[in-house]
């Protein structure tokens, strides 16, 4: 983390602290600066932070917004060196509401470049490290085992686990808010699609991309989400009033069925448990500190029913079409013309199309996880390609939907004249990640194939749009690095996975 | 369908226009649309110029527009169509993509029929897209500016089947095509400022032969220049054929200098647009009842107004001729921006700003015991004449000229006096739209005299006669012209309320006896 990054922060949490009712030692502050440089995740923070008061929604909240999330006070570089030093004319809808909540925003977080990859090592900012240590540990904490974060919102995520932050906003494509806060042993909710405005957001897939709260507690990720969760005429994609009352009545009624779950009592809940979300590469941890905490649910009453979604296996695929093809639009607009790094082209290039002129700028602006989906973006969109590979991933990805709207007990209010399945799931649970965070410098390299093994897990909620929230369970096996429960349900039910991730939050401080 | 032979040669001739739609807002974003005064970089937002983190949002008021155009050219709206993402890396295009609708456009399977030869050509889709920026190459600096202010704009691509058979059918298709535009408000139809570009298929064939290949000349911005590439075109592609040689498919410019066709690229070089659906935009549904809202809202095409006209007054011996002029009084009178009506088709309601000389004509006509064929002349001689601006209802209201027409038409006041008060109501600034013309008329002592005392009509005969000596020597010779202006006298006295007619009756018996 460079020195000019350090002092800002400094000014932030003095500004910050000043005002504030919560008082903090010099000593502190220079903790949480130490803390900071050995996690790597602000990569620019607010020196003009204002204390807001309680009695705002958010008031007193401390939070980190993920760097691909405009903001006009402080750069949005997305990890990029294409955008370094980037200050958008405007605030996403997100932050806007956050401010006007009164919620403090402190800084940016680190990510992967544009929201690609999954252990935030793919960033000009450099790499997120986990701010876990085991209690045994004896090491000093800044010496402690150097493992990923996760990604790509790895900085939102080791931001709150480090304690700085009460929450933060990032995004989730493919699963960038789950995993990261798997790995970090925090909260991590994806909201349905299209409930949290996009407009701001730096667009990495449009039809996948959803912003998503990371926070130390549910009860925090749901004081974030209330807020948020209003519809943006600003977003095409923002679901409109009529269906979000339509689903949050419906979860309502459903919720007010289970009036037992404040006593933990879990009678008549049904949780599915999805086979094909137990792959053979899932660590031997991971497994049985999962079905420790499906076997507690069930002790309090909840039916644990096994359940099959078939197009599982191809969803990966259809995913990374989908999401590739999406990108290698949207990143189009990076050419140096308008803001962003410009390179000139040197002498004697050949300037004969424009595209030659861009080339230089785009090959330098962007990082090689980037190109690499540019390219089969790229591929999978042209003509050739078109039937094969796009077209198909849409096939596949309405078969996933389907596969999701047949298990769940709730219908889908976005598709019409759906059947509802009385025997169906409330919601469905299974391990967030295949293995506890991964060693930052070890052989496991991230562009082996388990970066792609470990998506398995977490995008077929966002090819289905459904929300899905990562809790951290009590790992007692091997490592003791934390883990993390996915729980998946219905289109509009993202209060129904919160509540029942409080189960589990309560399960783990009973343990 | 047979086809016209041109010097033994078959022409079959496609045409895609893109016409700027007529809103005051951009397509997909809330900057607004420019004009060719506007300085460079004026009107764009974030979204034109492609932030990160923008996105699109359809103005429904494009889509409004676009569904006028698709009823006007008689197609079927889709209720279902989307939007795709064309990518290209321009300076021009600042998202590297243009939102257009490739899959699934808008409107499908209508036609426009020629107004002279009354051929139907027929329109294979019309499909909502964005304008792009425009970049300026300086040859000097070797730079490219771009200018913002288009960028992003609604366009309707308007696409026809190969069904025109020459170049001036084309000019028809092409003008009958802005009429209509205009006519709904879609478009302003305007080509010399860029609001309508056509691009123009090309191919000709012998008869019984199949289509031959085409060419696809871009960028045409006036019917004279898409004449002349057609025809050059024509001429290009006879020459290699009777040559032996094959037309090689190629898109072309047309250089207005040379007046020649040249070539952009060859089938091969066409570029590879990665078409892509746009994942933000989504389905665009359109329900009936929208539909039939639109279809309610519609100002009546020209082509039925004419008819219409033609129909109810032709009968009452106002000619073709006369409509189409009185109709020609309103072509300057466009719909506003976002279709919003300027014009009012509603009888009771003159004090609107302003009315169409048709509704005004018609609004004189409502009383029936008045003559259309009067109606129309007045307004097209004497009110249109000596209005010495467009048309408008702002001076005389129809309720006022319709008073002046009773007026004269019962004898009451003599056409000259009419012209006289007419002018008089023109010019006066304190003439209001409530005054009464018949008492105008009183105080302004213009009231006829035959239709008040016939013996002072008489007086003022005598004394013409007694005046002009001569003349009524010369009449007793035999100059009966001379008569006239013992008639002209007698008017100039009376200031025109003596009816000529009758003057020259009393005169007559006057000098005989």
């Amino acid at each position: 983390m460079n020195r000019g990054v350090t002092k800002q922060l400094w000014t932030g949490l003095r500004c910050l602290y000043t005002s504030s009712t919560r008082t903090i030692s010099s000593s502190s502050n220079q903790a949480f600066l130490d803390k900071n440089s050995s996690i790597n995740a602000f990569v620019c923070t607010n020196d003009a932070v204002e204390y807001s008061g309680d009695h705002f929604p958010l008031g007193n909240v401390i939070i980190g917004v993920k760097d691909n999330i405009c903001t006009s006070k402080l750069p949005t570089t997305c990890s990029s060196a294409i955008l370094q030093g980037f200050l958008p004319p405007f605030n996403a809808t997100v932050v806007k509401l956050l401010e006007d909540a009164g919620a403090v925003m402190l800084g940016k977080t680190n990510c992967d470049e544009f929201g690609m990859g999954s252990l935030n090592v793919h960033s000009v900012h450099g790499s997120v490290v986990n701010p876990f240590q085991h209690p045994s540990s004896t090491l000093a904490w800044e010496n402690r085992e150097r493992r990923s974060a996760g990604g790509s919102s790895g900085g939102s995520a080791a931001v709150v686990a480090a304690k700085i932050c009460d929450a933060a906003i990032g995004t989730d494509t493919g699963g960038s808010i789950r995993l990261p806060a798997a790995y970090c042993g925090v909260v991590g909710l994806k909201p349905s699609y299209g409930l949290l405005s996009r407009w701001g957001v730096v667009s990495y897939a449009d039809s996948l991309d959803c912003v998503g709260i990371i926070a130390k507690d549910i009860s925090t990720t749901k004081r974030v989400f209330d807020v948020l969760n209003v519809h943006d005429e600003r977003d095409p994609t923002c679901t409109n009033r009529s269906i979000r009352r339509e689903a949050s009545h419906a979860v309502e009624i459903q919720l007010k069925s289970w009036s037992n779950l404040k006593e933990r009592n879990l009678h008549g809940i049904k949780i599915g448990i999805p086979e094909e979300y137990f792959p053979f590469e899932l660590s031997g941890s991971v497994v049985k500190n999962t079905r420790s905490t499906i076997v507690s649910l069930k002790s309090l009453g909840a039916t644990i029913v096994p359940v099959s979604l078939k197009s599982t296996s191809f969803a990966l695929s259809a995913y990374y079409v989908i999401a590739s093809a999406e990108a290698s639009s949207n990143l189009a607009r990076y050419d140096g013309i308008q803001y962003g790094l410009h390179i000139k082209p040197p002498l004697g290039a050949d300037l004969t199309k424009t595209s030659k002129i861009y080339a230089h700028t785009r090959s330098k602006g962007f990082g090689s996880e980037v190109q690499k989906r540019i390219l089969l973006g790229t591929y999978s969109l042209t003509a050739d390609s078109f039937d094969n590979y796009f077209l198909q991933a849409l096939r596949v990805r309405r078969l996933v939907r389907d596969d999701f709207d047949r298990v769940f007990r709730m219908s889908n209010v976005r598709v019409s004249n759906q059947i509802a399945n009385a025997d169906g799931v409330d919601v469905l649970m299974h391990p967030s990640a295949i293995r506890t965070a991964p060693l930052l410098d070890g052989e496991e390299d991230s562009s082996g194939l388990e970066a792609y093994v470990q998506d398995v897990l977490t995008v077929p909620a966002s090819l289905a749009g459904l929300p899905a929230i990562s809790v951290p369970i009590t790992n007692k096996e091997d490592d003791g690095w934390p883990v993390g429960i996915s729980i998946v349900g219905q289109w509009g039910c993202d209060d129904m996975v919160m509540k029942i991730g409080e189960v589990i939050e309560s399960l783990n401080s009973n343990l | 369908m047979s086809r016209l032979l041109l010097d033994g040669w078959h022409v079959v001739l496609g045409i895609e226009t893109h016409a700027q739609i007529k809103s005051r807002q951009k397509l997909f974003s809330s900057a607004s649309t420019s004009l060719l005064t506007h300085p460079p970089n004026t009107t764009f937002n974030v979204v034109d110029a492609a932030f990160p983190g923008t996105l699109p949002k359809l103005n429904p008021k494009c889509l409004f527009l676009a569904l006028r155009a698709s009823l006007a050219l008689n197609c079927d709206i889709q209720q279902r169509s989307s939007f795709d993402r064309k990518h290209y890396f321009y300076s021009d295009l600042p998202s590297g993509y243009q939102i257009t609708q490739h899959y699934a456009p808008i409107a499908t399977d209508g036609y426009l029929t020629l107004p002279t030869l009354g051929r139907k050509i027929r329109i294979k889709q019309i499909q909502l897209e964005q304008d792009t920026a425009k970049s300026i190459f300086d040859p000097q600096t070797r730079t490219s500016l771009i200018d913002l202010n288009r960028a992003g704009a609604g366009l309707l691509e308007i696409v026809t089947e190969p069904d025109l058979q020459s170049p001036d059918e084309a000019a028809e298709y092409v003008r009958a095509l802005q009429t209509t535009l205009r006519a709904v408000g879609a478009c302003d139809g305007n080509m010399d400022t860029g609001s309508m570009r056509c691009d123009v298929n090309v191919s000709i064939h012998r008869p019984g032969e199949p289509f031959g290949t085409r060419c696809e000349i871009k960028n045409l911005n006036s019917v004279k220049f898409m004449v002349a590439a057609i025809n050059c075109e024509i001429a290009r592609q006879k020459a290699l054929l009777m040559s032996s040689r094959i037309v090689p498919q190629e898109t072309r410019g047309f250089d207005h200098h040379r007046w020649d066709t040249y070539k952009l690229r060859s089938k091969e070089d066409a570029p590879e647009y990665r078409y892509m659906p746009d994942p933000n935009l989504g389905i665009l549904h359109v329900s009936v009842a929208q539909i039939q809202q639109v279809m309610d809202s519609l100002p009546p095409f020209p082509d039925a107004l004419r008819k219409r006209l033609i129909d109810t007054y032709e009968a009452f011996g106002v000619t073709q001729t006369a409509i189409d002029v009185l109709m020609g009084l309103d072509t300057g009178r466009d719909i506003g921006y976002d279709g919003e009506d300027n014009i009012n088709l509603d009888e009771t309601s003159y004090q609107d700003p302003d009315m169409s000389a048709v509704a005004y004509f018609e609004n004189v006509c409502a009383n029936k015991d008045r003559d259309p064929k009067d109606v129309i002349n007045w307004i097209l001689h004497s009110l249109h004449g000596q209005l010495s601006t467009n048309f408008t209802s702002k001076r005389i209201t129809p309720y006022q000229l319709g008073e002046l027409i009773d007026l004269v038409a019962s004898n009451r006041v003599t056409r000259p006096s009419g012209k006289l008060l007419l002018r008089h109501m023109l010019t006066d600034p304190s003439i209001t739209l409530e005054t009464s013309v018949q008492q105008l008329a009183v105080n302004l002592n213009l009231i006829a005299m035959s239709s008040s005392s016939k013996d002072d009509l008489q007086s003022v005969c005598v004394r013409a006669v007694n005046a002009l000596p001569d003349e009524v020597a010369a009449l007793r010779a035999g100059h009966y012209n001379v008569v006239n202006k013992i008639v002209g006298w007698v008017m100039k006295e009376t200031k025109g309320r003596a009816d000529a007619k009758t003057v020259r009756e009393i005169v007559l018996v006057l000098v005989k006896t």
